[in-house]
């Protein structure tokens, strides 16, 4: 395999024009002849950009679980739910597809960004050279699945918007949402500053 | 599933930009975006998506049809005024039915003293679609009648920036939750203007899928 970076080649960030940087060196100084951005052959400071979001991410991630994400009240039924609750709740209530799909959303996918993130930082920081296919796949995964967990923070919007307008039961967001919408932020800005390339590299660059 | 075949290990001249646009006698070179291995383009069937030989991620797909993409796009912001302007779904309780549509969900949290929900819905479903599918209809009406977009480098950035925020069909997904979570409340229908969040999501998700690339060729070409 002939990477880019061997030849001196450097893709464009932004308009994705493959560019001849000349010598192979780095840090590679110049910017793309089409769009002006400036170019890179990797990622400045990925891992430390990865870990630091990973570390904010893990934070937010206790009280936006602990805390509660809703309080419903319709007389005489008054309830305040944490994500978990929530998905216990819709599970009681026979709506188990629904219950599948918010606990996939909500705690599976935060918790699989977080743990499978961590992986991929700490193995490609290690040189590791275990299955890098199998890596790049999972990284793609989690590209893909990233702004799903958005789901809870719309579902609490959309009921205490529209219950308002109702006027017949009472529906307000609880203090765990915005931690939890950090949660949801952080780990796809985390995904987005990690470089797949650093796989391949086998950790000789970073 | 087709893999681009890689080059030999000859590097180009020094400065030379090498993909550049619409030139076919140039040689045009891709890197991986995820493995950094280089590849010769090759002329890709319409709506295939070229996968790299080292790691098998797509490298680039086929289809840059413009007019395609402008079509695609009228429809997405049609679907825009539906999904803003009809109901997302009906409540009846004690006999009183109330047609939430997405405008009047916003007011009533705003005066419900809940600025942030307000906020959160009006950025998602409003501001950013209205941005991007604005933006989108300013390049590519231009560039389908052969002229050149003012500021094309600023808006071809800004809605880089913008895609990975996409969240509409999160919030597709989250009006029909939120149906059957009111359903033990009230009883609740979807209404026509959740037809138009799921036809938004479809079309914006079916111009992920074309060649980026095309716009910036076309910008070019039309540059000299």
């Amino acid at each position: 395999m002939t990477r880019g970076i061997d030849v001196g080649l450097a893709t464009c960030h932004t308009c994705d024009l493959v560019v001849n940087m000349g010598a192979p060196a780095r840090p590679p100084a110049g910017a793309c002849p089409r769009c002006r951005s400036p170019l890179r052959f990797r990622k400045p400071n990925a891992r430390t950009h990865v870990i630091a979001l990973l570390i904010a991410a893990t934070a937010l991630y206790f009280p936006a679980n602990a805390f509660t994400i809703m309080y419903t009240e319709q007389f005489p039924l008054r309830r305040a739910d944490t994500i978990l609750s929530g998905v216990v709740f819709l599970w009681q209530q026979d709506e188990w597809e629904l219950a599948v799909l918010v606990f996939a959303a909500s705690i599976l996918v935060p918790l699989l960004k977080l743990g499978a993130l961590a992986f991929l930082v700490i193995a490609s920081g290690r040189g590791s050279t275990w299955r890098p296919h199998a890596r790049t796949k999972l990284y793609r995964v989690l590209e893909v699945i990233g702004h799903w967990s958005m789901l809870d923070v719309f579902v609490v919007a959309l009921l205490t918007a529209v219950v308002q307008l109702g006027q017949f039961a009472r529906v307000a967001p609880g203090p765990a949402v915005l931690p939890f919408a950090g949660v949801v932020v952080l780990t796809m800005l985390a995904s987005a500053s990690y470089d797949a390339r650093a796989i391949w590299d086998r950790g000789v660059l970073d | 599933m087709d893999p681009a075949q890689p080059t030999p290990d000859v590097a180009p001249p020094p400065g030379a930009v090498i993909a550049s646009s619409g030139d076919v006698t140039e040689i045009e070179l891709v890197l991986c975006s995820y493995c950094d291995a280089v590849h010769r383009r090759t002329q890709a069937a319409g709506g295939k998506t070229m996968r790299c030989a080292t790691c098998h991620s797509p490298l680039y797909r086929g289809n840059g049809d413009l007019g395609a993409m402008l079509a695609v796009t009228i429809t997405a912001t049609i679907a825009f005024f539906v999904a803003n302007t009809l109901p997302l779904l009906t409540l009846t309780s004690q006999g009183q039915q109330t047609r939430a549509t997405l405008w009047r969900a916003i007011v009533a949290s705003y005066d419900s003293q809940l600025p942030f929900v307000a906020v959160a819905l009006t950025l998602t479903l409003l501001v950013v679609p209205a941005i991007e599918l604005g933006l989108l209809l300013w390049l590519l009406v231009p560039l389908c009648l052969r002229t050149r977009p003012a500021a094309f480098h600023a808006v071809m950035a800004i809605l880089q920036t913008l895609r990975p925020w996409r969240m509409i069909e999160v919030f597709f997904l989250g009006v029909i939750v939120a149906v059957v979570k009111l359903s033990g409340l009230a009883t609740a229908l979807p209404g026509w203007g959740l037809f138009g969040v799921a036809v938004m999501s479809f079309s914006l998700a079916a111009l992920a899928s074309f060649d980026q690339g095309a716009l910036w060729r076309r910008a070019e070409e039309l540059a000299r």
